[in-house]
């Protein structure tokens, strides 16, 4: 079967799987949202200072929060099926253009993080399998320790403090400089040193666990039978490392890569609100404390998606790496 | 009439700068020498983003800071409230408080160049009446707005209302277009993104969760101003980068203490950076601890009166607000001068007398020293409140009362203080605005309880001397008389205790050296810049 | 979220008790972290002993430096609270947040996994597409927003930490049980009438477990990071002293008096780290596959 199709099928599948879950995470996340105490109405008030028994009533008729809650689920599944996700009481517009407007800042911070850590991680994990128990490996294993244990958000906090305040060398809130009219390359070196302090900062983690992965299971496959007999008829050892242990030892990487977007996203409610990036994590934890439902609901939804596909490209991906799997 | 504020005043301005606070460099915002110049980029720092660019549905802090760039307003405000002119150039009120009649700026012109009538303003505040969080009380009175011509708008009020004539700055009234807003959802109308209005800056753009852009009204009515090419605003969310970005120099301005407390002495000695308190004067803040006075405990007077013996307000100027508040032991914030009553508080820092109280009202201490145990909610907006609750945990547990301090978001404590009012105290912070009648009188008048409602009467207090009293200032005509009515209710409240008042917050405002001609006026950054220049 | 939870792991071979613990005591890493985490349990438990007294009390003068006074060795914060005092009772409500969230989150998943991976059919496809609906939720989003219904104390936090974990546990589990589901001793089991409840607590589970046991030191390390995390966006417990909402406090500090974040961060650090070591320790022993075989 040529990839392209194996793809095609591949995707379609995960889209199939994912209308089911995509009400399952709508009804699930509705009803719990709903728990939380206090509604948009109050928060609007509380931000605002002051209300009247009358504003109050106005607001929450105006967003349909007088309603019964199973009219609330109701009346928003019926804009799920309309292709719309709903009007924001916090920013006074539209779900959809509101996380479209933010999607492409954290899409690029995901994606720069998850490539930053996986290209450190594995190549750590590489140096450290290679040197097994030898000072390489230990040095690094500490290291990669270290920014496991080391909360990220603090990392974050000191590497404001040195490298934009002491140093001046990267920016530290925004992502990108404004009204600078940058074109062509211009703009690409101005958002990539806007990207550089929060991607590190987010990527830490992964950094480690992606190293410990690759070295873990880089030794894994040096001890398997085939690596053995390649050994054995005289390939050399680099040629071993690259195309036989480290293709293998992708699939675990890859695997967990896949299952971290959503833990990718988590962790940027954080970074975000550190570095003023201007994505989805924040505008989650602003929709959470504002009870914006509409809003929250919305990006609970486009990260389903967003985990759904990645775990398409990562099967997709891991029949190329692992030829036993494609035949399955 | 000629706009009364040129940037020549600035220099005499300059002086009136931070008297209490002994920061270095503490210089206004000081002319430079050339005067001011045209062009050039003003970046001011947001804590958080506006949720609407136009303060007429939402008064959230972010939304007031931008809204009179673009939507101005009747009138503007000296440091001491006097009125000055804005759309409107002159104005009279009737002898018995019953008409208020504005005559408006010739040749103004919505962005959209379409002529500002005094159709628009009868409009605005019709609408503002209907949806505006505070219109409701605020124009309660009003019961028409004539327009004999063009430029003239007259309100006809029931009621005299003393307190309106302070109440018609851009950001607490905006004038708003009436060909965009007429026969729409007002809170709905794209008009709140994407605005359009008299004002000194047209907006360009606002890129979610990043920035705003304005750029210079070539055509404004106060030509040559505004001096500035571009101003945008930036957000800002964690403290500790927007105190690196007014070192850096990456932001230009913030206001209402942008950084945290505790940084501001040291963001005072930066050279590049000018600390002033002044501009601050329309909205003073007085922070609080709210009884229930349905809780158990705290519905005995003699238990409240304990809590306040053992409260020590210099004390929690200096842990909490790092030297950036005044004591202030009753409702009217010592801002607001003529109102404000300064004396002492019947129930000084006593810790004898407080466990002398609590013995008195049958709580002696238990085997592990402790009298009871309350929880403690505290209103999570602003960074003050949480170590203002650790404070009073701390002072309280000397005397015996146990405090849990219990942490929520804004929906959570809301819901909790105002409609489920499972509570026993609260350290709360509250508004006085502009005028008493308008910030006060919500939180004291008992007809004023009423659940679901924020910052309503959230200690359900109810005494009908203190409601005689609010009910006459609010229509009383004569100031002096008025005065003395809000002297006497903050006598009988500081007796009752039924809150008490700790401390009025000293906000400070942050400018890069290179800007000038900001916080001239009462409402300081929140008003529309038009005098703010920017030198290299 | 773990890296040594994913690296496969074998039953735990019938060793003898000596040899295990030898294999322990010739791995440096492990005693170190070891010795470490015994420190820190102890500081936890002794705490009250070593610093009685509210850690919470206002009791020298604010933000004095480390060394500056003896009589506050690490200093003081804002609020004239002893860091030394907050520390060390700190270090209580961080490892319990963390154990408890820990093993809510191993409670959960292991019933899940186990129930999933013994019985398929259905009742797996059913739970299987709860696993990936949780795992499709941003973790740090459901915490809170758990933490947003409950109020921020302790024990919601740390029911929070773990009812966003199970997931991974209950995919390991699960793994587990469809590989031995089919073994010697469960069929024999099985002839001998033995009921679900039975074959599952007593004969699977047992063997199923080393590899819990070692995700469980990641998990507790997590719960850490998460709980610092949620009091960096002042979401934390504020009746407690826990490491991360010194940090969280002494954010605003952080360019007047950085000790404040950098004594907890390096409690974190340090805990986190141990907890690491003894989970590669388990790891490597448990499983003779891995490491130096």
């Amino acid at each position: 079967m040529s990839a392209l199709a194996r793809m095609a099928r591949t995707l379609r599948r995960s889209l199939l799987h994912a209308v089911p879950m995509a009400l399952g995470v709508v009804i699930l996340d509705f009803l719990l949202l709903r728990l939380m105490p206090g509604d948009a109405a109050d928060v609007i008030a509380g931000q605002s200072g002051s209300a009247t028994a009358a504003t109050m009533a106005m607001l929450r008729a105006e967003y349909g929060l007088d309603q019964p809650i199973l009219v609330q689920l109701i009346n928003y599944l019926d804009h799920l099926a309309h292709f719309s996700l709903g009007f924001s009481a916090h920013y006074n517009m539209g779900v959809l253009p509101l996380i479209m407007s933010r999607l492409p800042a954290t899409l690029s911070l995901m994606l720069a993080a998850l490539g930053m850590a996986l290209v450190i991680g594995i190549g750590f994990g590489m140096i450290m399998a290679s040197f097994e128990g030898r000072w390489p490996d230990r040095l690094l294993s500490l290291l990669v320790l270290l920014f496991y244990a080391t909360p990220g958000f603090w990392v974050g906090l000191m590497a404001v403090v040195l490298f934009s305040v002491k140093l001046g060398w990267l920016p530290s809130n925004g992502d990108m400089t404004i009204g600078a009219g940058l074109t062509g390359m211009g703009l690409l070196v101005d958002r990539a040193r806007y990207l550089v302090l929060p991607s590190l900062a987010l990527s830490s983690f992964f950094i480690a666990i992606y190293a410990r992965l690759t070295r873990a299971s880089m030794l894994e496959m040096q001890r398997q039978d085939f690596i053995r007999t390649a050994a054995s008829k005289g390939l050399h050892p680099l040629v071993i490392q690259l195309r036989h242990v480290l293709r293998n030892a992708l699939i675990p990487v890859t695997t967990v890569a896949g299952l971290h977007f959503a833990n990718l996203l988590g962790g940027a409610v954080v970074v975000e609100t550190v570095y003023g990036w201007p994505g989805l994590g924040r505008l989650a934890l602003d929709a959470v404390l504002g009870r914006d439902y509409n809003v929250l609901l919305g990006i609970l939804l486009m990260s389903s998606f967003v985990v759904i596909i990645a775990n398409a490209l990562v099967d997709v991906l891991q029949g190329w790496l692992d030829p036993r799997i494609r035949r399955r | 009439m000629s706009h009364p504020r040129g940037p020549k005043i600035t220099r005499r301005r300059a002086l009136a700068a931070l008297p209490a606070l002994a920061l270095p460099r503490a210089i206004g915002p000081a002319a430079a020498a050339g005067g001011p110049e045209r062009g050039g980029t003003l970046t001011l720092a947001l804590v958080a983003e506006p949720t609407t660019l136009v303060s007429a549905t939402n008064v959230f802090t972010p939304s007031l800071s931008v809204s009179a760039k673009v939507t101005e307003g009747l009138l503007e405000y000296d440091d001491d409230l006097n009125p000055l002119p804005m759309l409107a150039t002159a104005w009279s009120i009737a002898p018995d408080g019953l008409s208020y009649t504005f005559k408006l700026r010739p040749g103004v012109k919505w962005h959209d160049g379409t002529d500002f009538s005094s159709a628009d303003v009868a409009y605005s505040i019709m609408l503002l009446s209907r949806i505006h969080p505070r219109g409701r009380s605020t124009f309660a009175n009003v019961t028409e707005v004539a327009t004999p011509d063009a430029l003239t708008a007259v309100f006809h009020l029931a009621k005299p209302a003393p307190f309106l004539i302070k109440a018609l700055v851009a950001t607490e009234t905006p004038i708003l277009p009436r060909h965009i807003y007429d026969g729409t959802d007002p809170f709905a109308n794209p008009n709140g993104l994407a605005p359009i209005g008299t004002g000194p800056f047209i907006f360009k753009e606002w890129v979610r969760g990043s920035h705003i852009v304005y750029e210079r009204n070539p055509a404004h009515w106060a030509a040559p101003r505004p001096w500035l090419d571009r101003l945008v605003v930036t957000f800002i969310p964690d403290g500790a980068v927007r105190s690196a970005a007014f070192e850096t120099g990456r932001v230009d301005l913030g206001y209402r203490t942008p950084v945290a407390l505790n940084d501001v002495a040291r963001l005072s000695t930066v050279p590049t950076l000018r600390i002033v308190t002044k501009g601050n004067s329309y909205s003073f803040n007085v922070t609080r601890l709210e009884f229930n006075l349905d809780n158990a405990f705290f519905k005995n007077p003699k238990v409240r009166q304990a809590v306040a013996h053992a409260i020590d307000r210099a004390a929690i100027v200096r842990i909490v607000y790092f030297g950036l508040a005044t004591p202030c032991a009753t409702p009217i914030a010592p801002g607001l001068k003529q109102f404000s009553d300064p004396a002492p508080t019947p129930y000084p820092y006593d810790l004898a007398t407080a466990e002398r109280l609590l013995d008195e009202a049958g709580y002696p201490r238990g085997a592990d020293r402790i009298r009871f145990r309350v929880p403690l909610d505290y209103n999570p907006i602003g960074d003050d409140n949480r170590p203002l609750a650790e404070y009073l945990r701390a002072t309280l547990g000397r005397i015996g009362i146990g405090v849990d301090v219990r942490a929520q978001d804004i929906g959570s404590f809301i819901k909790r203080v105002y409609t489920d009012r499972d509570f026993a105290f609260t350290t709360n912070g509250a508004s006085n605005l502009f005028d008493p009648t308008v910030g006060v009188q919500r939180l004291y008048w008992s007809k004023n309880f009423v659940k679901g409602v924020p910052f309503s009467n959230a200690t359900h207090y109810s005494n009908s001397q203190v409601d005689a009293l609010l009910e006459g200032a609010a229509v009383e005509n004569d100031p002096v008389q008025r005065v003395a009515m809000f002297k006497e209710f903050q006598g009988i409240v500081g007796i009752d205790v039924p809150d008490i008042n700790l401390c009025s917050p000293t906000y400070v405002t942050i400018a890069n050296q290179r800007v000038h001609g900001h916080s001239l006026s009462a409402d300081g950054v929140e008003s529309s810049l038009m005098d703010a220049y920017v030198t290299a | 979220m773990s890296a040594s939870s994913i690296v496969p792991v074998a039953a735990m071979r019938a060793a003898p008790r000596g040899r295990l613990l030898r294999a322990f005591l010739r791995n440096p890493a492990f005693v170190c972290g070891t010795l470490l985490l015994v420190v820190v349990v102890c500081l936890a438990i002794f705490a009250s002993w070593l610093f009685p007294g509210d850690p919470q009390d206002m009791v020298g003068s604010p933000l004095l430096w480390p060394f500056q006074d003896m009589q506050f060795p690490l200093g003081t914060d804002s609020l004239g609270r002893d860091v030394a005092s907050g520390l060390v009772h700190g270090a209580r409500v961080s490892l319990l947040v963390g154990v408890t969230a820990a093993a809510v989150g191993l409670a959960i998943g292991t019933l899940v996994g186990a129930v999933a991976g013994y019985f398929g059919g259905w009742i797996d496809a059913v739970l299987v597409r709860l696993m990936e609906l949780f795992q499709t939720v941003p973790p740090f989003l459901l915490v809170i927003v758990i933490v947003a219904i409950g109020t921020p104390s302790a024990v919601v936090i740390a029911l929070a930490i773990g009812l966003s974990s199970w997931p991974m546990v209950a995919r390991l589990v699960r793994a587990q049980f469809r590989s031995l589901r089919e073994a010697d001793f469960v069929t024999s089991a099985r002839a001998l009438g033995y009921g679900a409840p039975r074959i599952i607590l007593s004969e699977i589970l047992p063997n199923a477990l080393p590899p819990v046991i070692v995700a469980t030191s990641a998990m507790v390390a997590n719960a850490i990071l998460t709980e610092a995390g949620l009091s960096f966006l002042d979401m934390g417990d504020p009746n407690l002293v826990s490491w991360g909402g010194m940090i969280g406090d002494g954010r605003q500090f952080l360019r007047t008096a950085w000790f404040l974040t950098a004594l907890s961060g390096t409690a974190i650090a340090l805990t986190v780290l141990s907890l690491n070591l003894v989970g590669d320790g388990l790891n490597e022993v448990l499983d003779p596959r891995s490491g130096r075989s």
